[in-house]
């Protein structure tokens, strides 16, 4: 993250427990890039995945109460929530059906309002995205943003139940490879 | 298994990229309480999966901040609000609000239970007066009947009465009473005679009623001779009816023979009732 931070983990969580807005605007500031590349992953729908992000904040706003500073980082806890948040929608039926709806009404919702979208680290992605290969890509997408299990990567990918875990293995030490070369 | 195995397995892998099942995500948990060194292996793992999500950033749409400051800001102004009020707001407002929402079922409820015993009521009600009334109207019916049937009948007697007397009327009818014989001293029949037509007439004043299987026999006596002038029977009102026998021209007397059912050619002396002179 490039923008300098003017609270540390400990201040940020402090204060979105004790409510303060101010808080959880510096939160959203920081964090909903991130977030929202979740749900877009996940969702494929810009539209969608803006609904997505906002009960994500909800969320976050709502249960910071519940997350716990000694079981892990403020991040890990959000990604946590957003994905879960994202793949339940994906999975719902509102979802399946709302997506015409949302094709046939995209044009009149008016482009300035996307027209802000763009990644934050574009040539780190395009980097991570040409050395990773394609099967690679796809066992992480797959396992991670769209919550497929063991079986249902062996059938999709083609290859034995028990090679999932080995090619996972291998995908992520090479997306680590790519990360740390950054 | 040993911690070097789990970090060459692929289930920190796994796990970190959420493709573990349940009971891998709880054995890895366990193992990294266990071993420091898998927990650190987890979070170099998991430090790599979230750079790489964070490479995948792309900026939300401002409407989204926006929508989530008002939210939010609502949120907590209502909160306030509600910890103000919260003791009058609560315990007044709330159950008092649910105490009529349910209260106004109950009485809609109680209304229409009401209603229905109302309607069960009248209709036991309605439905014995129906009874009764019908009870009520078949009897009347019969009596009606009854009543049509016996003015029917008085009809009838009073066509009869009128008929006997408009015989009776013409001036030129000659009655002849007949008084009992000695052995029948107390009984009575009369003989109504016109002159003028021949027809005679029988009033059976008072007569028993015959023994089954006898008749009484009219005869005249003409010229000293009995000339039979018709059986008859004795009905329930004789006593008030003229009944036409047959004619004759000529005749001293009169008398009434008790004979077997169809007559006799010849009067059973012994068995007359009733005679009379014509005068």
């Amino acid at each position: 993250m490039g923008t300098a931070l003017t609270y540390t983990e400990a201040e940020l969580v402090l204060g979105l427990k004790s409510r303060s807005e101010k808080h959880f605007g510096y939160l959203y500031d920081h964090y909903s890039p991130a977030l929202f590349g979740i749900a877009l992953k996940v969702i494929n729908d810009e539209n969608v995945a803006g609904d997505v992000l906002q009960e994500i904040f909800l969320k976050i706003w709502r249960s910071i109460e519940r997350y716990d500073t000694d079981k892990g980082r403020l991040f890990t806890w959000m990604v946590n929530i957003a994905r879960n948040t994202a793949i339940d929608t994906l999975r719902s039926k509102a979802h399946k059906q709302g997506q015409k709806v949302q094709e046939l009404s995209s044009n009149s919702m008016g482009t300035e309002q996307f027209a802000v979208h763009q990644a934050v680290d574009q040539i780190g992605l395009t980097k991570v995205i040409e050395q990773l290969n394609k099967e690679q890509r796809i066992i992480i997408d797959l396992a991670y943003y769209k919550g497929c299990t063991q079986d249902e990567i062996s059938k999709i990918l083609d290859i034995p139940l028990g090679t999932v875990k080995t090619r996972m293995r291998n995908a992520i030490i090479q997306l680590r490879t790519i990360l740390k070369q950054l | 298994m040993g911690a070097s195995r789990y970090i060459s397995s692929g289930l920190i892998e796994a796990y970190v990229s959420r493709l573990a099942s349940p009971q891998e995500e709880q054995e890895l948990e366990m193992a990294i309480d266990q071993y420091p060194e898998i927990a650190i292996a987890v979070e170099d793992c998991r430090l790599g999966m979230e750079h790489y999500i964070m490479l995948q950033s792309v900026t939300p749409p401002t409407v989204v901040k926006q929508n989530l400051i008002r939210i939010i800001a609502d949120e907590e102004a209502g909160k306030l609000i509600g910890e103000a009020t919260e003791e009058t707001q609560i315990i007044e407002d709330t159950p008092a609000g649910k105490m009529y929402v349910s209260s106004s079922w109950r009485w809609a409820a109680a209304a229409a239970i009401l209603l229905l015993l109302g309607s069960l009521l009248l209709n036991f009600i309605y439905f014995s007066r129906y009874s009764d009334y019908k009870v009520k109207y078949e009897a009347l019916l019969t009596t009606n009947n009854t009543l049509a049937s016996e003015q029917n009948v008085y009809r009838t007697r009073i066509e009869e009465m009128e008929h006997s007397l408009e015989i009776v009327k013409d001036p030129s009818m000659q009655m002849v009473k007949m008084p009992g014989t000695k052995s029948f001293p107390s009984l009575l029949a009369t003989v109504y005679w016109n002159k003028a037509s021949k027809e005679v007439f029988l009033m059976a004043n008072n007569l028993p009623q015959p023994a089954t299987g006898k008749q009484y026999q009219l005869w005249a006596i003409v010229n000293g001779k009995p000339v039979d002038m018709g059986v008859f029977d004795i009905g329930t009102d004789t006593a008030a009816i003229l009944r036409k026998m047959k004619s004759v021209d000529n005749a001293d007397m009169f008398a009434i023979t008790l004979e077997n059912k169809g007559g006799s050619p010849v009067p059973t002396m012994d068995q007359m009732y009733v005679a009379g002179k014509a005068s």
